[in-house]
């Protein structure tokens, strides 16, 4: 009996003594899990910042040499002559396409989970306004580039043409109008994705409360559901302000930022400067602005909704 | 005020009112007739007024529809009417699947080498992705120690953080990389697909931690008490068990691959790693004016991913979708 | 089997101490039911004795030996939770049969041990379902045909009943009990229901905001409370308990001035302890020690009736104690053949063998003098 339990007791002894379970236990398992992530994250952003501050120090050309030129880029850029009409590009090309992914969004998103009340269509227009964001940017700017095609053949002049009007040519005539309404369609289903999450997300019971109580439709939207909706709206409006901060992709693809840098945007000047013209020490104090007002808008948000509701709204 | 315009009205249905009406106090009395008088023309209204939503989404959603049947349109038909009503059809703008496509004497590269590298890319950026994330969104949802609230955190911030504008010093990231271990890092898929894969991770690890989260505990502990260590714990019990999840970043990581432009555009400089995006925008520019057949006919063949993406999972696009938008784009 | 030793067991998560310095020896091939309300440590206590929390402070002994630095699955312990925490993606053949794989158990064995213990827990016909596909109950069985198969020193059940219905509950009951005593294996059973505490165990551990109460067979349990929580927690419905003040001489005055008078060897029991006259106790009287007279008697004390109801087999009985019916309520349990009205004047005389008695600081005064009670009940907010 005695030796029964001896025999037991170094069972639990024995996998204390191989040397790899002392190993697995001093080491913090977490770590390894976490590394790969890590070090992609400090290659892949911190470095860069950091990187992107130093550059902006030098007259870093086509030639890679490191030369520190002090604050002679920032200087070069208070005295750049395009630098106002880029920076009226671009607070004009942000406020435009916010108003249209928030409001257009919420417009979406209200028509499709509440008006809409047969949920295959409310999802059917809302698949079908992901399309955009979900096709290869190239494609989408495809559909733009002959949607506004100069002649004959671009859709907006067909119907010029079928009101007998001669063709116009869009992108150079209204080259902003284009990267807005570019970039708006695709905006608009980020905010529509969100607000229909937290629609949805509305006890119904509230809902009927407020219809039994002689609120109409409309009634509901501005007493119910806009109240609700009140941290969503915050969160889209600061997201989308970062990210079309540094959105440039399509306007390189339709409008090439002209004509005439008149559809140039912050973004958009920064990669010339570095990838067109070799200035890359230049493009990086340009862009340095950026990730200067990227940082603190990103950091600004973590304050304005902590950390906790962010987490429920990027659910 | 209600009360006098039902008086002003025939009742439409006199009988039971007036049966009613016999017992009922006046206030009652009133309210039938006024029910009555608000049933009449209540049905019509509510119809009109139930349409009104389709009709103004179907209104501000056309130039979608028109768009993308533009694309299926003008590569299968020699011309169109009003841009997308097809007149003659044919093949010839498919060309490029079975010869390579000229213009002047410049000859672009085949469109299979140009498939091949683009799933090259997007694949090895959705085994990254996935493999990574699902490492680390384990240790998010399931390990406590410290730096953990903090690396959460980072996580959001990154993912809010856009990586474009970091482009100029990634470029130099790069190219060190390159110098000093010798690897083509630059100019190579290998090296924009490590890019592409390091700025998805916040938010796919953001994702999947979700998924590890609404496991239960005790999965894992009887995992633990039926003799697993935490790595069989990992891949044997929990892994299966958020496959759902593992699928939704796979295919959104993919779709992200298989959509990148800018930054191979940037850091690709030979027409040897070309991809679909790349080879799209390099012969938008010269047949552009010529024959949008083909640019459209290649252009719906790079599409096919997302198609049968949207026919395959139109329901649990829904659901993902929400972390997955990133950015401007 | 195994025999288990816990010496000074303590888990803080951050401020919040979960379990506080718990002392409790469990004999091989007992089995031990830890009871007490949601949040009072017992569940922390069972996941701390498998290997999956670490104690903070204390030490866990299996066979004498201190198993703290022993992962789990070199434990050799058997666990089944409340939710069953089947493995979805497998079948219940696979399920039952991870651990037995994970140890690489020849296959044929694999197979022979499975199909026994299956058998055992007659779920054979239902191997080759997914866990998905099952009842409650029968989820139930192959979760403990998991924890059985690997043949464990301990078998640790968290909750196993609470989410099966009624019937079935008391069913399975009875089959754990006889499953327990047929296997001899040390099993500890976590729960907040005294019925299967009471029921199964052979000794039952109550614990209460992390601080063990009362650690002793379940007849003790119910006749010796330790303490007043261990009192108002045991017993369905609960024990009346009021304020009472203690008179020299052994007697108790009740609310409303009426004397009661303490039989002969529990008055010598409180003399020895030295009572101040006058002293505020807490005395405590189970509905069932109570009987009803329609009469006036020298024991009885006048009360009024307030409410009545009918469990099946018994009639609950609310009555306000006091002339006038405006004293503490009290309940006692009596035939449900007796007529009683809303209102209706009756005298309650209690046994006065069966009376509990609690001095100011929530200990019972019925120990003996020398046998401390465990540890006092603390008095938290």
């Amino acid at each position: 009996m005695r030796a029964a339990v001896e025999q037991r007791a170094r069972a639990y002894r024995a996998p204390l003594n191989t040397p790899r379970t002392r190993l697995l236990r001093r080491f913090p398992t977490h770590w390894l899990f976490l590394l790969p992530m890590l070090l992609l994250v400090v290659v892949f952003f911190f470095v860069p910042v950091i990187l992107n501050l130093i550059l902006a120090f030098t007259d870093m050309t086509l030639s890679l040499r490191w030369e520190f030129v002090g604050l002679k880029n920032y200087v070069k850029f208070l005295q750049d002559p395009l630098i106002p009409q880029i920076a009226k590009n671009t607070l004009v090309y942000v406020s435009a396409t916010l108003s249209i992914n928030v409001i257009f969004g919420l417009f979406l998103a209200l028509l499709t989970t509440y008006f809409v009340k047969r949920e295959n269509v409310g999802l059917a227009f809302r698949s079908l306004w992901l399309l955009p964001r979900m096709t290869p940017p190239v494609v989408y700017a495809l559909l733009w580039i002959w949607m506004t095609d100069p002649t004959e053949y671009g859709l907006l002049n067909m119907m010029l043409q079928a009101f007998g009007l001669p063709p116009l040519s869009w992108r150079t005539e209204y080259p902003m109008a284009t990267i807005i309404l570019v970039n708006g369609m695709v905006g608009a289903s980020f905010g529509m994705i969100i607000f229909s999450a937290a629609i949805k997300s509305i006890p119904v019971d509230y809902i009927r409360a407020a219809k039994v109580d002689g609120a109409s439709d409309l009634g509901v939207v501005r007493w119910v559901i806009l109240p609700l909706l009140k941290w969503p709206l915050m969160f889209v409006t600061t997201w989308q302000t970062l990210s079309l901060l540094a959105s440039y992709e399509y306007i390189l693809l339709v409008t090439q930022g002209g004509p005439n840098h008149r559809s140039e945007v912050w973004s958009l000047y920064a990669y010339y400067k570095a990838f067109a013209s070799g200035q890359y020490g230049y493009g990086a104090a340009i862009a340095m602005v950026l990730v200067a007002v990227a940082v603190i808008i990103a950091l600004l948000m973590l304050r304005i909704f902590g950390f906790r509701r962010l987490m429920e709204l990027m659910r | 005020m209600r009360a006098s315009s039902s008086n002003s009205t025939p009742n439409p249905n006199p009988t039971p009112v007036g049966a009613a009406a016999v017992e009922a106090p006046p206030r009652r009395r009133k309210r039938k007739r006024e029910y009555a008088h608000l049933t009449r023309f209540a049905r019509t209204k509510a119809r009109l007024y139930a349409a009104l939503p389709y009709v103004l989404l179907a209104i501000v959603s056309l130039p979608i529809v028109v768009m993308y049947s533009w694309l299926l349109m003008n590569s299968f038909s020699k011309k169109t009417l009003f841009g997308f009503i097809p007149q003659e059809l044919t093949l010839n703008n498919w060309r490029f699947l079975w010869e390579p496509l000229r213009i002047g004497t410049s000859v672009h590269p085949s469109i299979w080498t140009v498939t091949g590298n683009t799933l090259l890319f997007a694949g090895g950026v959705t085994v990254l992705i996935v493999l990574i994330s699902t490492l680390a969104g384990f240790a998010l949802s399931r390990f406590d120690f410290r730096g953990r609230q903090s690396i959460m955190q980072l996580t959001i911030l990154l993912h809010a953080f856009p990586g474009v504008t970091l482009m100029i010093a990634i470029f130099f990231v790069l190219l060190y990389l390159m110098k000093f271990t010798g690897l083509p890092f630059l100019n190579s898929l290998w090296g924009v697909v490590l890019v592409k894969a390091a700025l998805e991770i916040p938010w796919s690890a953001w994702i999947i931690k979700g998924f590890f989260d609404a496991i239960p505990w005790e999965v894992e502990w009887s995992a633990y008490v039926d003799g697993c260590n935490r790595f069989q714990a990992w891949y044997k019990v929990i892994l299966p068990q958020i496959r759902p999840g593992i699928a939704a970043i796979a295919i959104f990581s993919f779709l992200a691959g298989w959509g990148e432009f800018i930054f191979l555009y940037t850091f690709i400089f030979s027409e040897a790693f070309y991809t679909l995006s790349l080879y799209l925008n390099s012969i938008i520019g010269e047949f552009q004016v010529v024959e949008y057949g083909v640019v459209a006919a290649v252009a719906l063949f790079y599409m096919i991913p997302v198609i049968v993406f949207f026919i395959f999972t139109q329901k649990g696009l829904m659901q993902v979708t929400v972390g997955g938008l990133k950015g401007g784009r | 089997m195994a025999s288990i030793r816990l010496e000074h067991l303590t888990k803080r998560f951050g401020n919040v101490v979960a379990v506080d310095d718990l002392n409790l020896e469990i004999a091989d091939g007992e089995f031990v039911a830890l009871l007490g309300p949601s949040g009072c440590g017992k569940t922390t206590t069972l996941l701390m004795i498998a290997g999956i929390y670490e104690p903070t402070e204390g030490k866990i002994y299996f066979d004498d030996v201190c198993v703290n630095d022993v992962a789990p699955k070199d434990r050799y312990v058997g666990l089944v939770f409340q939710s069953y925490a089947l493995y979805p993606h497998m079948s219940v053949f696979d399920n039952i049969a991870f651990p037995l794989r994970l140890n690489k158990t020849p296959r044929a064995e694999i197979e022979r041990r499975v199909r026994e213990v299956a058998k055992l827990a007659q779920i054979e016909n239902l191997l080759d379902r997914r866990p998905a596909q099952l009842s409650g109950g029968q989820q139930q069985r192959v979760a403990l045909c998991r924890a059985l198969v690997k043949e464990p020193e301990v078998l640790l059940l968290d909750e196993p009943l609470s989410n099966l219905d009624a019937r079935l509950r008391i069913e399975t009951r009875a089959e754990i009990k006889r499953l327990q005593k047929e296997l001899g294996i040390t099993t500890i059973l976590v729960t907040h229901d005294q019925i299967e505490a009471l029921s199964m165990a052979d000794r039952v551990a109550v614990m209460h905001q992390g601080v063990l109460q009362q650690y002793t067979t379940p007849e003790e349990l119910y006749n010796r409370p330790a303490n007043l929580f261990v009192a108002s927690f045991i017993g369905d419905p609960p024990m009346n308990l009021f304020e009472v003040r203690y008179r020299r001489g052994g007697e108790l005055e009740l609310p409303g001035g009426r004397a009661l008078r303490l039989p002969e060897p529990l008055a010598r029991r409180l003399e020895a302890r030295r009572l101040e006259e006058g002293a505020t106790l807490t005395l405590g009287l189970r509905p069932e020690d109570v009987e009803l007279s329609e009469t006036e008697t020298p024991e009885g004390f006048p009360a009024e009736v307030y409410l009545a109801e009918t469990l099946g087999g018994d009639l609950l009985v609310h009555f306000r104690l006091g002339d006038g019916g405006d004293g503490p309520r009290l309940r006692a349990l009596t035939d449900p053949e007796r007529r009683v009205t809303m209102g209706q004047r009756l005298w309650l005389v209690p046994d006065p063998n069966k009376l509990h008695l609690f001095g100011p600081d929530g200990r019972s005064l019925l120990a003996e003098a020398e046998e401390e009670a465990p540890v006092p009940h603390p008095q938290r907010a």
